[in-house]
């Protein structure tokens, strides 16, 4: 490879030209002799093409693009923030890469996998239930969700509820007064027999208990309360009609 | 002003402590450092880690740059190689180099290889030929040694002037150019190999 040629440059000499022949900034008489080289050495000749060859390639090879958040990642590494004014040396993105961009550190750690097959499973559940239930989300499209309609909604659950409270609470009054006549009307002899029965029963020599009926107690107190005041259907009636 | 002294502005205000200058530096030259990174490395993922410590490092000694001694990027380009460096030797990635010593052949004609890879048109074949093509040379270069690999990225893929990139690997720039011929043609060589062990 040493061995001086007929053109007069040996192969060292080829060398160290050969980066400049490539880069095409050789000229004169440095450029002829070394062509003449090129042409006439077996071992230089092929060894130039492939050193054209090599950086043709190389220089084809496309710049990548680094990854969206890296930019971000350097600044809060570095200053501890993300980018905020600098944007005129960032090549254009399109919306949606610089949405993507910007949501990506956000929601970094909710992109996980893991918690993709969370989210799943808990769908799955949801939809699952929603079907025993009886529930069709193509029903829900004909909600109205307007703010008047809401609270026209509000108000005539609110309606239903004290209608409802109002109709057990006549109910029961009348039950009230029912079992009250009944009681009235019913003769006081019927006590004593039942309680002439249960002494029979009890002949123990344990002490005598005393059997206190508090529901009377209570009762004559409500018929007492109950009397002095207008009767209750008039003034349910009344609170309704108003 | 041009654009070496809009940088050198920037590392000035940097160092003084203005954020929005450090955010411009990290713009202007995050494509460069990655690509730099991913080159060499030849992982996505090393490349962000590696790339990420470049900008970590060059944030803590700004102040230790001096405008005088050279262009920024050639200083930022020697921190670079420097932490891949570092990198290489601690993951023990020595890859072994084919021998330039190897007699030329005439099989070896990786001309007619040239012909069919920059045969690029716009039809989908031929673009998926040159992924193909781009994808064979980044895998090609990950065989380079670490020496060659790292001038011939500076120079082809960085554009970096001989001097330059002299001073990022602190070598004479004859080694340089002896480092950056040598790449080209290993890299011609391994892609012609390649090509016919696929065909």
């Amino acid at each position: 490879m040493s061995e001086e040629s007929q053109s007069g440059m040996q192969c060292l000499d080829f060398d160290a030209l050969l980066s400049e022949a490539i880069d095409g900034t050789l000229s004169g008489a440095e450029l002829e002799q070394f062509e003449a080289h090129r042409k006439a050495c077996a071992s230089c000749g092929p060894m130039f093409a492939e050193a054209q060859h090599g950086m043709k390639l190389l220089r084809g090879l496309a710049e990548v693009e680094p990854p969206a958040n890296f930019v971000h990642n350097v600044l809060t590494a570095t200053i501890g923030r993300a980018a905020t004014t600098v944007q005129a040396a960032r090549p254009r993105e399109s919306w949606w890469e610089r949405l993507r961009g910007g949501i990506r550190p956000a929601l970094g750690p909710v992109l996980q996998p893991k918690f993709a097959m969370s989210f799943a499973m808990a769908f799955f559940s949801i939809s699952l239930v929603l079907n025993l239930a009886g529930v069709k989300v193509a029903n829900l499209r004909h909600l109205d969700l307007s703010p008047n309609a809401i609270m026209r909604g509000a108000y005539e659950a609110q309606a239903r509820v004290v209608k409802y409270y109002e109709n057990i609470r006549f109910v029961y009054e009348i039950e009230s007064r029912v079992q009250e006549l009944k009681r009235a009307t019913t003769p006081e002899e019927s006590g004593p027999p039942a309680e002439k029965e249960k002494d029979r029963k009890d002949r123990s020599d344990k002490p005598d208990r005393k059997y206190q009926n508090y529901s009377r107690e209570r009762e004559a107190v409500t018929m007492a309360r109950l009397f002095d005041s207008p009767p209750l259907a008039d003034q349910v009636f009344a609170r309704r009609n108003s | 002003m041009d654009d070496n002294q809009v940088v050198a502005s920037l590392v000035r205000r940097c160092a003084a402590g203005d954020a929005v200058a450090w955010e411009e530096i990290v713009q202007r030259f995050n494509r460069r450092i990655y690509n730099i990174c991913y080159r060499f490395t030849g992982s996505q993922h090393d490349a962000e880690d590696l790339a990420q410590e470049v900008f970590i490092k060059i944030y803590r000694t700004l102040k230790s740059y001096d405008t005088d001694k050279g262009a920024f990027m050639t200083w930022v380009a020697t921190l670079t190689r420097n932490l891949l460096v570092d990198h290489f030797r601690k993951s023990k990635q020595d890859r072994v180099t084919d021998s330039m010593d190897e007699p030329i052949t005439a099989e070896q004609d990786s001309i007619s290889m040239a012909e069919r890879l920059e045969d690029v048109g716009p039809s989908p074949d031929a673009r998926l030929q040159a992924r193909e093509t781009q994808e064979m040379v980044h895998k090609a270069l990950q065989k380079l040694s670490p020496e060659l690999r790292e001038a011939v990225i500076l120079r082809d893929l960085q554009d970096m002037d001989y001097r330059e990139i002299a001073l990022a690997l602190k070598v004479p720039e004859g080694t340089v150019k002896s480092r950056i011929n040598r790449g080209r043609t290993e890299l011609a060589r391994l892609l012609s190999r390649t090509y016919r062990q696929v065909s």
